[in-house]
């Protein structure tokens, strides 16, 4: 007792000391945050409202962000196999300088693009700014692009960081819907000073189109069919509502099974399968997958559909990149497998 | 305070062993009822009077029910279907959940008891990583052949024995200390993680079953598969659960277990064999299933006691039950979705893993009080 009353002041000024350095911490991290906070917004909100400069153009992309982006620009990276698409078409290849590479599973680009393009474009891995899930931003930086054209496969966190912290304008081409095709076609077109080619290849997409709806109004009945995308020992991966995959399935004259799934991508088991008991099995070939991946998926052989031969591939490019070629080779595709009489 | 026992009453035992005895029947009863409810649930709805009609026509050897759908307005097409459904898919399901439920129960019981420690559970030394490589090799490089035979549950086990047997290896000079054998684990189970890692990185196909994998399916179920799990679950199961009078007496320590004839060194190297044989049988046809191992020894030392030659086998059959339960709870909360199982036995168990380190916390903290 003598002791403690001795010495009685001594923890207090410790305790101010703790709390004033705490309280000071905050302020400084919080006057930080608000900073850094403010210095983005200001940014972010400056870009839309920035006036468009000589050689540039403000542009809408599918996101309905407002991106100014310059004319013709001579360096582009494209961060997404469906845009290459509209770029090749487009005949842009020699403005085209870093590419993503994720989706080539054995690290070469020969998965995502047809052999042709290959060899016409000379795409090389030197020219890969994205080689696995997240994107390198040193190497984008290196291809010192004027312009970025991507799809959601990039994070919208990469895009802020692509316009935002490197300066870069993003211009995201990510569809909703098959029209939607024609509409990015005609934006790159703008965007590369190459209308007159972008207008013609969106007549070819049009006449396709076109082609498709009148097979569609001619159908009494729509066939009931799974269109899977991948397999494994649990069942059988498929498009679901709200999905491209389904409208495609839609536009092409058919019911797809999971029509009245609950999540976008459902995996339907074998027993959902035999119950629904689809017509036809359409199954998607290429990102490590071919017919006899599906042949040994669970009770395959049960299906009646595949009992009575009512079964094909498709290339799965043709199924979830939603580009030109979707519309050229894959409806067509669709539309044959669906309906053979009429197509 | 002790209560004093009045000279000639009949000691405590008998009514505890009563209770036990009921509890054995009652678990007897649900056992039964949950399998014979099990059937009736999957990602389709079976009419349940099909449901027993195939399931008695098929017992019997199409003695009974010879015109299958019989008595009911499902069309014959739809009658062929749920047969092959409930045959097929829905039975071997159940089956594999019981198998291997019953091996991570009865392998998380021998490990508990051999480290005398109630948080240890089959994948504490960390063989399941060898696991993952194993199915991640043949999911990303022999992709298209991954739902074809059985090579990824042979490679799957591979990958788990061949890890088990790398950590013994380095451990096995150091063998006498548990903490040497778990730190290597730790050690290998990180190193592994990073290969898969790495390999997940730069070849993106086939990550997606991958993660599927990590949190463990009844997906592979079949027959066949039934078979060759039950014969090997069946005699490592039998080989583990001999060894509960020795793990008896090395709960009292190595002295009195040296002392007894138990030479607990050797005893320990013959359980986590034993063990890690069981558990990678367990992953290399349904992935990891966390918590069943942990969870299912303790339900069993709480009803039976810490008797090992009957926590083991006790512990089987309650594990079985649990992932059965998980199986049914899966369908039940999403009817028609095919989740990974170790989600619910994580909802399960995490709450259930958390309460035992809660008591065991209370305990060592009142012990030193």
């Amino acid at each position: 007792m003598a002791l403690n009353a001795s010495s009685p002041a001594r923890p207090a000024p410790k305790t101010v000391t703790l709390a004033t350095v705490v309280v000071l911490l905050l302020v400084v991290s919080g006057t930080a945050i608000a900073a850094t906070a403010a210095y983005y917004t200001l940014r972010t909100a400056g870009s839309p409202n920035a006036p468009v400069t000589p050689g540039h153009l403000s542009v809408t992309d599918d996101l309905g962000r407002t991106v100014v982006v310059p004319y013709d620009p001579a360096r582009v990276v494209v961060l997404s196999p469906n845009i290459m698409d509209i770029a090749f078409r487009l005949g842009l290849r020699s403005h085209v300088v870093g590419v993503d590479c994720y989706a080539a599973a054995d690290g070469g680009l020969a998965d995502d693009y047809s052999p042709d393009q290959v060899s016409l474009w000379s795409l090389s891995s030197s020219m890969c700014v994205q080689v696995g899930p997240s994107f390198a931003a040193e190497t984008l930086v290196n291809q010192t692009p004027e312009l970025v054209l991507a799809s959601t496969i990039v994070s919208i966190a990469e895009v802020e960081t692509i316009s935002t912290t490197l300066g870069i304008p993003v211009v995201m081409l990510q569809p909703p819907t098959l029209s939607g095709v024609l509409v990015d076609v005609s934006l790159v077109g703008e965007i590369f000073g190459v209308s007159t080619v972008a207008a013609s290849l969106n007549a070819r997409l049009s006449v396709e189109l076109n082609n498709a709806t009148q097979i569609d109004n001619n159908l009494v009945t729509l066939p009931t069919v799974l269109v899977t995308y991948s397999v494994d020992s649990n069942g059988y991966w498929t498009y679901g509502p709200g999905t491209f995959g389904q409208s495609l399935i839609e536009f092409a004259g058919a019911t797809s099974i999971a029509a009245n799934a609950t999540i976008p991508y459902p995996e339907l088991s074998p027993a959902q399968v035999l119950v629904s008991n689809p017509s036809l099995i359409v199954y998607g070939v290429g990102f490590g997958l071919n017919e006899s991946t599906y042949v040994g998926g669970p009770l395959w052989s049960s299906f009646s559909a595949v009992q009575n031969g009512n079964v094909s591939g498709i290339d799965s490019n043709w199924l979830t990149e939603p580009d030109p070629t979707m519309v050229l080779s894959g409806i067509p595709a669709l539309l044959a497998v669906f309906h053979p009489t009429l197509a | 305070m002790a209560t004093v026992e009045p000279a000639g009453a009949a000691p405590a035992l008998p009514p505890r062993t009563r209770r036990r005895r009921l509890a054995a029947v009652a678990l007897l009863a649900i056992a039964l009822g949950l399998v014979a409810f099990s059937t009736l649930l999957g990602s389709v709805t079976v009419p349940p009077q099909v449901v027993y009609q195939v399931v008695l026509h098929q017992l019997s050897g199409g003695a009974l029910f010879p015109q299958q759908c019989a008595g009911t307005t499902v069309s014959p097409r739809l009658c062929g279907a749920y047969v092959v459904i409930v045959w097929q898919i829905y039975i071997p399901e159940i089956l594999l959940a019981l198998i291997v439920g019953a091996a991570l129960g009865l392998s998380g019981g021998a490990l508990q008891g051999i480290f005398r420690n109630p948080l240890a559970d089959p994948f504490l030394l960390g063989i399941s990583s060898g696991g993952t490589i194993g199915a991640a090799i043949i999911y990303v490089y022999r992709y298209q052949e991954a739902n074809a035979d059985l090579l990824l549950p042979a490679f799957a086990f591979m990958g788990s024995v061949g890890t088990g047997l790398l950590i013994l290896g380095i451990a096995r000079g150091r063998f006498g200390s548990v903490e040497t054998l778990l730190l290597t684990g730790v050690a290998v189970a990180n190193f592994l993680s990073a290969v898969l890692s790495l390999i997940l990185l730069y070849n993106p196909t086939g990550s997606e079953q991958v993660t599927f994998w990590l949190l463990g399916g009844l997906g592979l179920a079949t027959w066949e598969v039934d078979g060759i799990a039950c014969g090997a679950v069946l005699v490592l199961g039998t080989l583990l659960a001999l060894h509960g009078r020795e793990l008896n007496l090395i709960q009292l320590g190595q002295d009195v277990a040296q002392s007894a004839g138990v030479d607990s060194r050797r005893v320990r190297l013959r359980v986590i064999l034993l063990a890690s044989l069981t558990t990678a049988v367990a992953v290399a046809f349904t992935g990891i299933i966390g918590f069943v191992g942990l969870v299912s020894p303790h339900i069993v030392r709480r009803i039976w006691g810490t008797d090992y030659r009957v926590v083991l086998p006790g512990a089987a059959a309650v594990g079985a039950l649990f992932l059965l339960a998980a199986r049914d709870a899966n369908y039940l909360l999403f009817p028609g979705s095919l989740l990974p199982i170790g989600i619910f036995t994580a909802f399960a168990g995490v709450p259930f893993f958390l309460y035992l380190l809660y008591r065991q916390r209370s305990a060592s903290t009142m012990g030193s009080a």
